[in-house]
């Protein structure tokens, strides 16, 4: 997973409709933080650079660096548990 | 990102076991002893009613089984039900009788997960364990299910007749590419049990065994979700069996019965309440049968003053009562056990007794 990628949610992986969870297989893992904001945006188009331009956008004056850290840490945590996956 | 464990106010899941019929006849089966007539099975509607009702009551998962799901004609209906309730919607199955058709209406109704166990990496091996010629059938299968989009798994469920090819059987499950591994020692409940002698690893299989699991896991990682399952009768204390009674989940088998678990039948005094009679949510909350073994009370002094027992609960209550007698004893797979003892005969497999199938 790097800025470039491509990432998606992993089939038979859904955010629940109203709690803070995504669905995983036998399991669920809970989303804290920015979490479901970032993983709303996983659409299979948009880059990690461009999802960090979008959250920028959305709260001006967030740390640039901070926000591309965090993105980046969250979605290669959910890569490597196999629920997210990138191109 | 933390897992979830225990939701302490409503069960996380809830086992439908559609039907105790099964094309295969697995000489470890975890079905009861005494299986569901067809003729007693619930509606359609009951089913529906229940999936709204699970979840209502904040049940996350839910888990189609058997016998064999597929073989309900109204296998579909049920599931964009639970899909719709908002249930996420997992069925574990044979394969057998799966065509792409039919998989493309389930997949479209809104089924998320599906888990397919192999017996053995050896046809011949698989067929016999089976107690029917499914193992072709499964391979075929897989090409079929990666056209979908939904998350697979493959369970290898291991014992002393396949332990030894395990790094080959391991090998297969990567080429065939699945979501999520789960490699699971037989539990000895329900058929299994009969079969104990028969299925039961040596030592000396399950510590080859356990270096090959952890090399695989580091291997897969990133690619395969690996999940395995310890023989709980080599261990020194007791598994968390369910999470604890009626703390996590609930079970309802083909009549309407609701259950802690697969096998608390087999507990003498104890009477399940029915999905016919009873809403879900009193079962859960009310029912005797669910409170029986919550909070610490039935325990023993030991188990009581021991610091375990939020991890493990005091261990499995229908092994407790299986191999003591008494449904209150300490599971005897904990070291502070009076009959930790027996484990070291139990262990001891039989290779020519003779396999028992399920009719």
């Amino acid at each position: 997973m790097d800025i470039n990628s491509i990432p998606r949610i992993a089939p038979g992986c859904r955010l629940h409709p109203t709690e803070e969870v995504l669905l995983v297989p036998e399991g669920t893992l809970q989303l804290s933080g920015p979490a479901r904001e970032i993983l709303e945006r996983l659409d299979g188009q948009r880059s990690v650079q461009a999802i960090v331009d979008e959250l920028l956008q959305q709260y001006p004056g967030a740390p640039a660096d901070e926000v591309r850290t965090d993105v980046l840490s969250l979605l290669a945590r959910m890569e490597e548990r196999n629920v997210v996956r990138s191109s | 990102m933390t897992e979830v464990t225990s939701p302490m106010s409503s069960p996380f899941s809830l086992i439908a076991e559609l039907t105790h019929r099964c094309p295969l006849h697995c000489l470890y089966c975890s079905n009861p002893l005494e299986m569901q007539k067809s003729q007693d099975e619930l509606s359609t509607d009951d089913w529906k009613r229940v999936f709204q009702q699970a979840a209502q009551m904040g049940v996350l998962h839910l888990h189609l089984t058997g016998g064999e799901p597929l073989v309900r004609k109204d296998l579909a209906e049920l599931i964009a039900t639970a899909r719709a309730a908002g249930l996420y919607v997992n069925m574990i199955t044979s394969g057998v009788g799966l065509t792409e058709e039919r998989l493309a209406s389930l997949v479209e109704a809104g089924l998320d997960h599906l888990q397919l166990s192999f017996q053995d990496i050896d046809e011949e091996s698989a067929n016999h364990i089976a107690g029917t010629r499914a193992h072709a059938i499964k391979l075929a299968l897989v090409p079929v299910l990666k056209k979908f989009s939904l998350a697979f798994t493959i369970n290898l469920v291991v014992h002393r007749m396949n332990l030894d090819r395990l790094e080959e059987f391991i090998q297969l499950a990567e080429q065939l590419g699945p979501d999520r591994l789960e490699i699971a020692h037989v539990q000895y409940y329900g058929w299994a049990l009969k079969n104990r002698a028969l299925l039961m690893p040596t030592e000396e299989q399950v510590m080859r065994s356990l270096p090959i699991v952890e090399a695989a896991r580091q291997r897969l990682k990133g690619k395969i979700h690996l999940e395995a399952v310890f023989p709980d009768y080599y261990g020194s204390f007791p598994k968390a069996c369910v999470g604890g009674w009626g703390r996590q989940m609930m079970l309802i088998d083909p009549v309407g019965q609701v259950l802690p678990c697969h096998s608390a039948a087999v507990i003498p005094g104890l009477s399940f309440d029915s999905v016919r009679e009873h809403d879900l949510a009193w079962i859960w909350q009310s029912s005797p049968a669910f409170n029986r073994f919550r909070g610490d009370s039935w325990m023993s002094d030991t188990c009581k003053s021991c610091e375990r027992k939020e991890k493990d609960f005091g261990g499995c209550r229908c092994q407790a009562f299986l191999l003591t007698g008494d449904a209150e004893a300490i599971d005897p797979v904990c070291t502070f056990s009076p009959h930790h003892g027996m484990l070291t005969e139990l262990r001891v497999s039989s290779p020519d007794v003779l396999p028992v199938w399920r009719g």
